[in-house]
């Protein structure tokens, strides 16, 4: 019969999309970094693109400034969606219609939420006007920078926004699938509300928690509109620097647009490693 | 249950909440409220310069100019949701097969086959589209429709994939066999069986699945290369630009759909992990 | 009405190296209730799913009246399935579920209103076209079942443990509505099952599957007294087995030298006979009568277990209680064996 040849017939048209575009993109950026060119005719592999970038300084701050910028806001996000999330599975009045408008936004396109937190946080927006209105700034420039500012603030505030609602909404699946059998026996062998978060509920939810965190930080890693709207242009945040640098002019900038193409994804591989690591021990317990 | 358990239960599930903690939720709701705030206000307003708190005079005038015929926006609504639905419907057609096979079977190198699915929605798509540019400017798909439509495919399809082996894995497939010993025949079986079994679950995948491929960015600009406009592209360019107004008015319409499928009830999936990891394209 | 025969199917797995199904032969007559017995996981279902085409056999035939069926997909064979679940289509309405083969069929309308009405009336659910399958209960849900395979009027019947998911009350109501139906419809039938009592109720041959094979096909009397060999009659609940010779129409063995039924006289080793044939009390001085000891009794409810020693050989009898009652644990008993009740298994 068809049995044994059924299921790589179901798989492969989208393993062949998936192979071919996919790891295809990835393997012809990857041969593109090591200066493999033939429309340039150039044929020879090297790590030079990998050294330039390397050594560069902008390069360099860039990486920092990006990898600044991913862990603060996933750190931030995460902490904010723990707090949510115990909120969010009591019973109160007017729980669903919170519930749904914690999740508005997980639908709302990133740059939809880059424009709006510029329209609030840049230095004419709205908490500037707020602030001139209560007399503790006299001009827009006496507002604090936190669009295109070193800091990055106004990017971490977009994903902040953007990502507590998306770790939440998995930490609050993740209580219901725990039921909360575990806090009650915490709690009648005599640990205090905050043991039993700390000690019971904080170790079951960390695999969710963990993996969730995960995906966030490999896509603010590698987000390209966000910081383009609201980063300043020097250090730029990876992604931004990287499509200048293929954008550049000058076609030998192009091994080195890959070669950061290649760190962004080498960086997303670690973190799929971990997520599989985190999703085989998940559905263990 | 004890007395001291029924205690303790009823204090880990208090019903109601303390002024601080409304406090505090108020806080966090209205903070992921806010950024949309400005943005519808914008839509509307005429002049609100600095340091108004309210717009000083409202007019229609982005709307008007958005549904123009002169304007650039109704175009890119267009391509952009075009885009969308051949994505959605290609996804549909190749992820189908495959989230059937995973969501039903078990064989070897199945953890692997996930893995290689699920990696295209956590490694940016900057660092595919980049070494991808070179084949499709030779192929002659670079800045042409169809380039970026394959192109959206390396989110859309492993999102679909997904959905659908959450939906294969609480299917029955005696079913079908059912059917076929009734007399259907394999298409009859899919037509009156098999597609409105899955169908809840079809949908909610393709709307998902358009959303993806309606917030892509990165993949549109570098593949598209200008030449394929779509929505967020012209958001962005208003945005850069200055024009609040107008930026305002994109953004309403540019989040849509995704409000309208938050209001159609996909709130019962965004609970399960895989829809809300999905949501991570968006 | 259709004449099914099996010959020597075989079904392995891919990556099994032990065959699900092994060397089975069959005839299944034309209008015949058949019970396929056996164990859980013993390869009946695979037997059915190939019997309908939902499965290729590796080796072997099946034939309708002669013609063999293997090239036919499922959906042109005729041999309709019922499943333990029901797998009524949720999205449909009762009526709709019955006139599904129909209109896959091509039927019209008319054609297939009357013939569902008349089909739910047959399973005592007339009226009900319009329920979702959620607005019926259990035995309602799988008398649906019922009705949306017999409305074909298929060749053969396969069911599959159809019953087994239901309370045993209900259980026995639909085995009583099931033979109803076969005596109207004369469908020939082929019903799976683990339950021995229900494959005696309701079919007039057995066939029984162990590990595969197929170990004695014959009417559930002669399953019962002739097992063919020590598992079939282990399976039919057979708890005495006494070592010894066959020679000559009599039996050899630590109770004595018994007689033998004509029909028994073959040279086996191990005799067997059934708990409840055993006559005790009352001293008799006919054949195959001895002296053995009650070892010890135990009330049942309906009958009482005694286990009776004789020399090394201990065996059951079961008594009903109120003959078993004066009987003193400890102390001797005449016993008598009927020579029909005895049996030799090779």
């Amino acid at each position: 019969m068809l049995d044994r040849w059924k299921i790589p017939l179901l798989l492969s048209p989208a393993l062949l999309l998936i192979v071919g575009l996919f790891l295809g993109g990835l393997f012809l950026g990857l041969i593109g970094s090591l200066g493999y060119m033939p429309q340039l005719g150039r044929e020879e592999l090297s790590f030079d693109a990998y050294r330039n970038i390397l050594t560069s300084e902008s390069f360099c701050l860039s990486f920092l400034l990006t990898f600044y910028i991913s862990f603060t806001s996933t750190v931030i996000a995460s902490a904010l969606a723990i707090i949510a999330a115990l909120i969010l599975r009591r019973h109160f009045i007017g729980r669903s219609v919170i519930n749904f408008l914690f999740q508005i936004n997980l639908t709302v396109p990133h740059l939809v939420g880059a424009v709006g937190i510029l329209y609030l946080f840049s230095q004419s927006g709205f908490f500037a006007r707020l602030a001139y209105e209560f007399e503790l700034i006299a001009r827009p420039s006496d507002f604090p920078a936190l669009i295109y500012d070193p800091l990055a603030i106004g990017i971490i505030l977009q994903y902040v926004w953007k990502e507590v609602p998306f770790i939440g909404m998995i930490l609050l699946a993740n209580m219901q699938t725990f039921g909360q059998d575990y806090e009650t026996a915490a709690r009648s062998l005599g640990a205090s509300r905050w043991q039993s978060f700390r000690y019971v509920l904080l170790p079951l939810l960390t695999p969710g928690l963990l993996a969730a965190a995960l995906i966030v930080f490999a896509f603010t890693f590698g987000a390209y509109e966000i910081p383009a709207l609201l980063g300043q242009n020097y250090p730029a945040a990876l992604p931004v620097l990287a499509y200048q640098s293929f954008t550049d002019v000058d076609l030998n900038a192009r091994p080195e647009a890959l070669a950061m193409g290649m760190i962004i994804a080498a960086l997303s591989a670690v973190m799929i490693v971990g997520y599989a690591r985190l999703a085989r021990r998940y559905v263990r317990t | 249950m004890t007395m001291v358990e029924i205690r303790i239960r009823a204090e880990i599930s208090r019903d109601g909440l303390s002024g601080p903690t409304w406090f505090a939720l108020v806080l966090l709701i209205s903070w992921l409220i806010l950024p949309l705030i400005p943005l519808a206000v914008w839509s509307i307003s005429r002049s609100w310069f600095f340091p108004d708190i309210t717009p000083s005079a409202y007019s229609l005038r982005a709307w008007r100019y958005v549904f123009s015929s002169t304007s650039e926006v109704l175009p890119a609504l267009g391509v952009t949701t075009l885009i969308a639905l051949c994505a959605t419907l290609l996804s549909a057609i190749i992820g189908l097969p495959a989230g059937r096979a995973l969501g039903l079977y078990q064989f070897r190198g199945k953890s692997a086959v996930e893995l290689l699915i699920l990696a295209p929605t956590i490694v940016p798509g900057i660092a595919v589209a980049l070494g991808l540019h070179v084949v499709f400017l030779n192929l002659g798909l670079a800045g042409s429709f169809l380039g970026v439509l394959i192109v959206h495919l390396i989110p859309t399809l492993p999102y679909m994939v997904l959905v659908m082996a959450g939906v294969f894995a609480n299917y029955n497939p005696e079913i079908e066999a059912q059917a076929r010993s009734l007399g259907a025949d394999p298409f009859q079986t899919f037509y009156y069986v098999t597609l409105p079994a899955i169908l809840p679950g079809l949908l909610i995948g393709s709307l998902f699945t358009f959303l993806v491929s309606w917030s892509q960015y990165i993949l549109t600009l570098l593949i598209g290369g200008g030449r394929v406009v779509t929505l967020p592209l012209l958001l962005f360019n208003f945005a850069s630009a200055g024009r609040n107004d107008i930026t305002g008015a994109i953004s309403m319409i540019y989040i849509l759909p995704g409000v309208v499928l938050l209001l159609l009830g996909a709130r019962h999936l965004t609970g399960r992990n895989t829809a809300a990891e999905s949501l991570r394209q968006i | 009405m259709t004449n099914v025969s099996l010959e020597n199917l075989t079904k392995f797995y891919p990556g099994e190296t032990m065959p699900a199904v092994k060397n089975v032969s069959l005839q299944v007559e034309s209008g015949s209730l058949t019970a396929l017995l056996g164990p859980s996981a013993c390869g009946k279902s695979t037997i059915l799913k190939m019997i309908a085409g939902l499965l290729a056999p590796t080796s072997g035939n099946i034939r309708f009246d002669g013609q063999s069926i293997l090239r036919l997909p499922p959906d042109r064979r005729d041999a309709v399935m019922v499943f333990q679940n029901h797998l009524l289509f949720p999205y449909m309405t009762a009526g709709e579920n019955v006139g599904f083969g129909l209109k896959m069929r091509h039927r019209t309308r008319k054609e297939i209103t009357q013939a569902v009405s008349r089909m739910l009336e047959l399973v005592q659910l007339a009226g009900m076209e319009q329920r979702k399958p959620s607005q019926l209960s259990g035995g309602q849900q799988q008398r649906v079942a019922l009705a949306r395979a017999l409305v074909l009027r298929p060749q053969i019947l396969l069911l599959d443990e159809p019953f087994s998911n239901l309370d045993a009350n209900l259980r026995l109501e639909m085995q009583q509505l099931l033979i109803s139906l076969h005596q109207k419809l004369g469908t020939t039938m082929l019903f799976v099952t683990h339950d021995q009592e229900e494959a005696v109720s309701l079919s007039s041959r057995i066939a029984l599957v162990l590990e595969g094979t197929l170990r004695q096909y014959a009417p559930a009397a002669t399953l019962y007294d002739q097992p063919a060999d020590r598992e079939v009659a282990k399976f039919f609940g057979a708890k005495n087995f006494i070592p010894g010779n066959c020679t000559d129409g009599y039996f050899e063995c630590a109770l004595g030298c018994l007689a033998l039924p004509e029909e028994a006289s073959i040279a086996g080793k191990i005799l067997t006979f059934r708990p409840e044939n055993v006559i005790l009390g009352t001293a008799r001085n006919t054949e195959n009568s001895f002296q053995a000891t009650l070892m010890s009794k135990k009330f049942l409810g309906s009958q009482t277990r005694l286990e009776l020693r004789k020399d090394a050989v201990t065996f059951q009898a079961l008594l009903a209680p109120h003959i078993a009652e004066p009987l003193m644990e400890g102390s001797p008993v005449s016993v008598h064996l009927p020579r029909r009740s005895l049996w030799v298994l090779g």
